[in-house]
């Protein structure tokens, strides 16, 4: 079982402050939400939890089997979906799947049985020779979802995977996460939609790189006194 | 995790020639564009003085006279033209009509005969030095045979000196520039396509997804580097054979020195490429850093067209951390002369220096993170 914590986690580019001093608690086998609008520091945090950022000050602790480890030691369980278009326009479903098969050094019957679970899934077998530039919005989110998932990760990290996609997709995609978290992974979701934000275990609200709130979804409403999460943020963003 | 995982640099190499494969300007880019220009080139190209404009003002108007312009005009370095006055000859020199005159005396066909020297003049245009450096050179061949047309004696050399052009008899300019322009052109290419393929993947994202996954920068360069070496090494193949085919241009070297000094030369190149696109990001800077850094100096300071034994001391140090400098030697040594690598240690040691010096460097910009 993975988890993260942050302590005081802050993150500066120039004069810049994107994360101002965020304690987060990322607990094993659950979906976590980092919700906040645009700038938030949602992309921020999450490049950090992945490695990709250093943090200016504060620390962060990768949890394994209930005991700390290091970055180096916790990165083979993590995957992390980007938030930008990062997948390859010329080359097929397969041959993603194909390419991070080789990444993760997946053996040949690991990767049949897993892609074919993952193409069923998502509903992308009989799509699996389409090029990716020609995929749907939500086929194309789902096909980086299941480049993330190849590898059988323990923690997941995916930022704003349905940003852009139809409401249906987006109902699709969330089963797909309800499905990993019951395998006891930690999935931590960033957002800028609200109605999201209800669907995952714990929520973390972000506003101007400051933490406005974290914990269960309704907790956190009857904690603020508030109707919905936005009424958090715009009080947030008043004060 | 740490350490050179071969499978992983495989798996990123294999993606690259599927890319390219599929996007056919950078396959008609590497393979198609340095034989178009190399043909283009071989015949634009040509630093031999032909069919210059000659204004003769013939006031002798013999038959000797007449020979000696003939002499001129069957050369075909001159296109003789006549000119009324002298004056005129001058006005077509300044206006860049012609680039030189032949002024002929009254009586020169008479006193070739006699004791007093004939009365004639060569002008020269001196604006485009070498031209005209060239021009004077072709003068004692031709004074030689108008004196055997005139039935006169030949007089003989004080010091007889007997000259011999070795590797290029017949100095022709093509054997030296085709080689050479071919170094140009794939040290270019091999630059650019480098930048642009890795700061593509700054540019679309698809590098914060690699770098998030097990590969280490040395894979992900030596999976980028390794499909391009293998298609630069089918456009040099494509170079040559229109080069010994089309242009006549010897290969009298061992094709396996060649080989070892285009594998060099080609990742140095590569390498230079992905040290820009690491530091740009972008693909448009990528380029413009790229055309700058590949073109200019190979351009200038290789050797191609300047000696770098007549440069001012500052660029003759200057030239020896440019790869296409070394590589010039390698490439004319091998095809023209068809020198051994005895004859070439020192350029391929200096290719082998730069490459490694490149690749180190690369290695050490390609960054792990997305810190900017």
């Amino acid at each position: 079982m993975y988890a993260i914590r942050t302590e005081n986690l802050e993150k500066h580019f120039g004069a810049t402050a994107a994360l101002r001093g965020v304690s987060l608690d990322f607990s094993a086998g659950l979906i976590h939400g980092l919700i906040g609008s645009d700038g938030a520091g949602k992309t921020t945090a999450l490049r950090l939890l992945a490695g990709l950022l250093r943090p200016s000050a504060g620390s962060l602790t990768y949890i394994k089997d209930g005991r700390p480890s290091s970055f180096a030691e916790f990165r083979p369980g993590l995957a992390y979906m980007p938030q930008q278009a990062s997948l390859y326009p010329d080359l097929s479903i397969a041959e993603h799947l194909e390419f991070f098969r080789d990444l993760y050094r997946l053996d040949a019957a690991t990767f049949k049985q897993r892609s074919s679970e993952l193409l069923e899934i998502t509903r992308l077998g009989k799509f699996s020779a389409r090029r990716a530039g020609q995929l749907s919005g939500g086929m194309y989110k789902k096909l980086g979802l299941m480049c993330a998932l190849l590898q059988s990760p323990s923690a997941l990290l995916l930022d704003e995977p349905t940003n852009g996609v139809d409401p249906i997709s987006r109902r699709e995609f969330w089963e797909l996460l309800y499905a990993q978290s019951a395998s006891g992974m930690l999935i931590i979701v960033s957002t800028a939609y609200m109605d999201e934000a209800e669907r995952c275990a714990r929520v973390h609200l972000l506003d101007a790189g400051r933490l406005l709130a974290s914990g269960e979804p309704r907790a956190v409403l009857k904690a603020a006194g508030a109707a919905s999460f936005e009424e958090i943020f715009i009080r947030g963003g008043a004060k | 995790m740490t350490g050179f995982d071969l499978h992983r640099a495989a798996a990123v190499a294999r993606k690259e020639v599927m890319h390219i494969m599929r996007d056919p300007f950078t396959l008609a880019l590497v393979l198609g564009l340095p034989v178009v220009l190399v043909v283009f080139f071989g015949f634009a190209i040509d630093f031999d003085v032909k069919n210059l404009a000659l204004g003769v003002y013939d006031r002798d108007n013999t038959r000797h006279s007449r020979q000696l312009v003939s002499v001129f005009e069957s050369s075909g370095y001159f296109l003789p033209g006549a000119v009324d006055s002298p004056a005129a000859a001058a006005r077509g020199l300044d206006s860049g009509r012609y680039s030189a005159a032949l002024l002929v005396e009254p009586g020169f066909g008479r006193e070739l005969g006699g004791g007093g020297g004939p009365r004639v003049q060569f002008i020269v245009d001196g604006t485009d030095n070498s031209k005209a450096q060239a021009v004077l050179g072709y003068l004692p061949g031709l004074t030689g045979a108008a004196l055997r047309k005139f039935g006169a004696a030949v007089p003989a050399d004080p010091v007889p000196l007997k000259t011999r052009f070795m590797y290029n008899p017949e100095l022709n300019s093509r054997w030296f520039v085709i080689p050479g322009l071919a170094v140009i052109i794939i040290g270019l290419l091999s630059i650019l396509m480098t930048a642009l393929t890795v700061a593509r993947e700054w540019e679309n994202g698809s590098m914060e997804l690699l770098l998030s996954t097990p590969l280490r920068p040395a894979e992900i360069i030596a999976g980028k580097i390794a499909p391009y070496v293998g298609l630069i090494l089918a456009g040099v193949f494509f170079v040559n054979l229109v080069a010994r085919f089309g242009f006549g241009v010897p290969f009298r070297g061992s094709h396996l020195l060649f080989l070892s000094g285009t594998v060099l030369f080609a990742l140095a190149s590569l390498s230079q490429g992905i040290v820009i696109s690491v530091v740009t990001r972008q693909q448009q800077l990528a380029m413009q850093l790229s055309m700058i850094s590949g073109l200019l100096p190979s351009l200038l300071l290789s050797g191609f067209i300047f000696p770098v034994e007549s440069m001012p001391a500052f660029f003759r140090y200057f030239t020896m951390v440019l790869s296409p400098r070394w590589f010039m030697e390698v490439a004319r040594g091998v095809t023209i002369r068809g020198a051994g690598a005895a004859d070439l240690a020192l350029p391929l040691a200096a290719l082998a220096g730069l490459c490694a010096l490149l690749l180190a460097a690369a290695f050490k910009k390609f960054k792990t993170d997305l810190e900017p």
